[in-house]
């Protein structure tokens, strides 16, 4: 399933929240977590987290993976976590909305 | 700081290569734990990840990065692209190379003509040449050249300037005996080598004291290319030199590059004016040069000194130039008033190109100049063409990196690097072209100037660059504004078959515009080549090719006019022995050299108005033959006409019906020089000749034996068999061994004296040839690939209308159609400019109107037969479409 429009930074912020992880494995935990319902563009996956970086939403260090590789790993920042805040309650107020609309009778 | 940015930037750059490595393992390796094989899996891994590269160069944009990063991020692109398209990029650097290499080539004439001050000038924008303005019957006569005594008079009485020097490049025989060469010579006043900042490289310039007036010392400043030609460099001061009348001491040799003011006439020795005017021998007493005003010979440079405006110095001048008529008319009777003659002067800027006596040479350059900007245009217009092109192709990815936050002005800035790199070679290959032009271009223009390296130039590869970046400037507007208008909505989906429609308008203007300079081009092209044929072909009264003129030099002798005249028959009796001289002749007067005049009276008029009207000629028996004058009626000289025969002459036929309208001429009787001269019966009609001017000459010109009249000035002309320019030098060593003492022959080709006067004709001819056709191959070259890429973008359109029924002339109709849109606007277009400017090129015509149906007909026959050519395999190409395949292309 595409990816509505403007939800892949939520959905990487929200798999950062729980911890560090590299790119790799963002797109399997989301892949995951959504049982496999969402796909993450790679094409637009890093892309995705340099801009977030730019904007320090996310900060980038280097360290060795669960297999022993330099691997580059993402945090979610101060102002990440800020703005995932908002992004989620944004969410939330959409899809109240757009289930409203839908309920109607 | 750059270093390290950059250093930053690989670092970053490996950063980003190790996590798409690390991600694309990852995958791999998920894939295999799936029961793949590992190539199966990594396979797997990069279709789902996609292009690398792209996605780097995405990520890249997304990060946000400085202008040095962008700038080798775009030219990384850019190679990469480059790589790719060998043909795209080898089609714009030869276009630009093209471009740029006619503009670097003609800029080093031009420059040379009008721009380039004299070398060790010092501050050249404040010395001028002066130039004097008379009134003569009614109208305003500009002169470069004045009497010594004038200068005297000018320097002495204007005070807005600190230098006034006089010069003049004078032809003299330089050496003795065989050695004998006739070279440019400056005879300069000492003030002259004030203007410089040269330091002789041994011995020493000559003093104000050395060029004291009516006493100028005998005394010699080398050329550093004479010293070094004729001497080796070896130690000269104190050697003798003859230099025309005079036998010099070498006093200094001057630097090297020191060769007077005038580009195309370099310098092989300078004298003092004073030493000259003594003995010149152009008047009866040595004073005279300085104190009479008769004899128009001198060159004036003035450097205008500090705070003192143009118009100022113009005004000065013009003060002590009345002033000096004043004093002239004090000596010379006749001369006209101030009032009448209105005497005023003008400075005017150091090269004479752009002074008020411009040569065509120059003009003509200008034009060329436009010319080769046209061409560059036209390549311009090219290349950006070629870009919109590809830029259509790239709408798809232009679309994805704004959609990713690339600013636009990120992407411009893309457009303008990548044709910016591509513009560096093609600026090399412009010098490189500019290099290898130049001694065609010098030949033609400045036949006489030294040669100067063009790469180790600063001007010109200074010019070559800002050429380059104006040409990139220009090219980039095209592809910016279509970069500018990328459209994010449905564009990244719909991909690029559909968007190809959008530019095609500002394509096809750009077409448009490059068929009508093409064809303005062409135009000129047509109308000089005329010009130049109407030159050649005209009859001129006399042959060219075969013929040598010998004159007879008498130095350092004194010789009785009986023993001049017998020593010129023992000229020309061995002349007729050197093999393939094929007839010899005597005579006074050479076409465009010299010419003489005499005041003629007839018995119906008492002296004929405006003696200077008919030109004279005298001749010994075989003169018409050697020639190749014809003689329309009557007889020719015969070895029975001299000196104490019956006096006779000859008349052309233009003076013949000037004279006697209506009447005979043969028979008639003149009184040349005094009415009381005796009756000289006409006996026989020539044709007339070019005599002093190509263009209108009246050819009112009479001939006499030499016998008759002053038989021991005569000069000779030989007649060759074979080509006459190869036999000069043997006939100059054969007639210079029976000269006597210091006296010496020059032999010079008629083409020699013909080739200057139709040098501007020649000039534009080759010009606007060689450019017309470059524009004309650009234009169709750009012809070509737009209707080739509309064909293949429309493949797919053309196999619906193919399959719907389309016939092949349909098909070629939509093909076709911009050909057909590209010749007509491209004709009305370029015609209409060409019809305009017309007006300015008219006066460098011969013989030809700017509006000659002609021209305009071949023209238009060119460009359709070139539109033709370039559209006949993209028509062929669509005119084959197959439905089947062309459907199934997506």
């Amino acid at each position: 399933m595409n990816l509505p429009q403007g939800t892949l930074d939520l959905l990487i912020l929200k798999a950062l929240s729980l911890g560090p992880l590299h790119g790799w494995a963002i797109s399997e935990r989301i892949h995951d977590v959504s049982r496999a319902t969402l796909e993450i563009p790679q094409g637009s996956l890093y892309p995705a987290l340099h801009r977030l970086e730019r904007r320090k939403f996310i900060a980038a260090t280097w360290g060795a993976s669960e297999n022993n590789r330099r691997a580059k790993y993402y945090e979610l920042t101060r102002a990440g976590r800020k703005q995932l805040g908002e992004e989620v309650d944004a969410w939330a107020k959409l899809a109240a909305a757009v289930g409203l609309v839908l309920d109607m009778t | 700081m750059w270093l390290r940015a950059l250093f930053r930037r690989s670092e970053v750059e490996r950063d980003l290569d190790d996590e798409v490595r690390f991600h694309l393992e990852r995958e791999t390796e998920k894939y295999v734990r799936q029961g793949m094989t590992p190539a199966e899996a990594e396979l797997r891994a990069r279709r789902a990840f996609g292009g690398v590269e792209r996605i780097k160069d995405d990520t890249r944009d997304a990060r946000g990065i400085g202008w040095l990063e962008a700038l080798a991020q775009d030219m990384r692109h850019t190679l990469r692209g480059s790589r790719k398209r060998p043909g795209f990029v080898l089609a714009v650097v030869l276009t630009l190379g093209l471009g740029l290499g006619a503009n670097t080539a003609i800029f080093t004439i031009v420059d040379r003509l009008l721009f380039r001050p004299p070398a060790f000038l010092t501050d050249p924008g404040r010395v001028h040449r002066v130039y004097l303005v008379e009134r003569h019957d009614g109208s305003d006569m500009t002169d470069g050249h004045m009497a010594y005594t004038r200068y005297r008079d000018l320097a002495r009485w204007s005070s807005a300037f600190s230098t006034i020097a006089a010069f003049q490049d004078r032809e003299l025989a330089v050496g003795r005996g065989e050695e004998t060469r006739v070279m440019d010579v400056g005879v300069v006043s000492a003030s002259y080598f004030d203007l410089f900042n040269a330091h002789a490289v041994a011995g020493r310039f000559f003093s104000s004291r050395e060029d004291s007036v009516g006493a100028g010392a005998p005394v010699a400043v080398l050329s550093w290319t004479f010293w070094q030609t004729r001497y080796g460099g070896r130690p000269a001061i104190g050697d003798m030199l003859e230099i025309g009348e005079l036998r010099c001491t070498i006093i200094g040799v001057a630097p090297p590059g020191f060769t007077g003011v005038d580009s195309d006439r370099p310098v092989a020795v300078f004298i003092p004016v004073n030493a000259f005017g003594v003995h010149a021998g152009f008047f009866q007493h040595p004073t005279d040069y300085y104190l009479k005003y008769n004899w128009q010979w001198i060159e004036l440079l003035a450097r205008r000194r500090p705070r003192v405006s143009l118009s100022a110095a113009d005004a000065d001048l013009t003060h002590a130039f009345r002033m000096s008529v004043e004093a002239e008319r004090a000596v010379r009777a006749g001369t006209p008033t101030v009032d009448v003659s209105q005497p005023r002067a003008v400075v005017a800027p150091i090269q004479s190109g752009r002074g008020p006596k411009a040569s065509n040479v120059s003009r003509v350059a200008l034009w060329t100049s436009g010319v080769a900007l046209i061409v560059l245009l036209v390549a311009c217009a090219n290349v950006a063409n070629l870009f919109l092109l590809r830029s259509l192709e790239r709408r798809r990815e232009y679309a994805l990196r704004v959609a990713l936050g690339v600013s636009r002005a990120r992407l411009l800035a893309h457009v303008v690097t990548e044709i910016a790199m591509l513009a560096a070679p093609a600026a090399m290959l412009a010098v490189g072209m500019a290099v290898a032009g130049d001694r065609i271009l010098r030949v033609l223009f400045l036949p006489g100037a030294l040669s100067t390296t063009i790469t180790g130039d600063p001007r010109t590869l200074l010019f070559a660059g800002i050429v380059a970046l104006v040409a990139v400037c220009l090219t980039a507007v095209a592809p910016s504004l279509e970069a500018g208008r990328v459209n994010l909505s449905g564009l990244i989906k719909d991909g690029a078959r559909e968007s190809a429609r959008g530019g095609s308008r500002l394509r096809i203007a750009l077409l448009f515009l490059q068929g009508a300079l093409s064809v303005v081009l062409l135009v000129g092209a047509g109308l000089f080549v005329r010009s130049l044929y109407n030159v050649r072909t005209m009859r001129l009264g006399y042959d060219v090719e075969p013929v040598l003129y010998a004159n007879l030099a008498w130095r350092g002798v004194t010789l009785s006019d009986t023993q001049r005249v017998a020593l010129s028959h023992r000229l020309s009796d061995d002349a007729r022995t050197i093999p393939g001289v094929s007839s010899v002749a005597l005579a006074l007067t050479v076409p465009f050299y010299n010419s003489w005049s005499e005041e003629l009276y007839t018995v119906h008029r008492d002296s004929v108005a405006k003696p200077d009207r008919f030109t004279l000629q005298a001749a010994s028996p075989e003169y018409f033959h050697t020639v190749g004058t014809r003689i329309i009626r009557g007889r020719s000289l015969t070895e029975a006409d001299r000196a104490g025969s019956p006096p006779i002459m000859l008349v052309s036929e233009a003076m013949a019906n000037t004279l006697w309208p209506g009447q005979d001429a043969i028979g008639q009787c003149v009184r040349v020089g005094a009415d009381t001269a005796p009756c000289r019966t006409v006996v026989g009609i020539t044709e007339g000749i070019k005599q002093s001017s190509i263009s209108d000459d009246p050819g009112t010109q009479y001939y006499m034996p030499i016998g008759q009249y002053n038989p021991d000035q005569a000069a000779l002309f030989v007649r060759m068999t074979g080509d006459a320019s190869a036999s000069a030098e043997t006939v100059r060593r054969r007639l210079q061994r029976l000269m006597p003492g210091a006296s010496y022959v020059t032999v010079t080709p008629m083409r020699d004296i013909i080739d200057p006067e139709v040098r501007s004709w020649q000039l534009g001819a080759t010009m606007f040839v060689a450019f017309g056709v470059l524009a004309l191959v650009l234009a169709a070259v750009g012809l070509y690939s737009v209707i080739a890429y509309g064909v293949a973008q429309r493949t797919r359109e053309l196999g619906v209308r193919v399959a719907l029924g389309a016939q092949v002339p349909d098909v070629l109709w939509l093909v076709l159609r911009d050909t057909i849109r590209f010749t007509i606007l491209g004709l009305l277009l370029g015609s209409a400019i060409a019809l305009a400017a017309g007006r300015w090129v008219e006066p460098l015509l011969f013989g030809e109107r700017a509006t000659d149906p002609l021209v305009f007909g071949a023209v238009t026959g060119i460009l359709a037969l070139t539109a033709a050519a370039a559209s006949l395999l993209p028509a062929r190409r669509a005119a084959r479409v197959d439905p089947n395949i062309a459907l199934r292309a997506d």
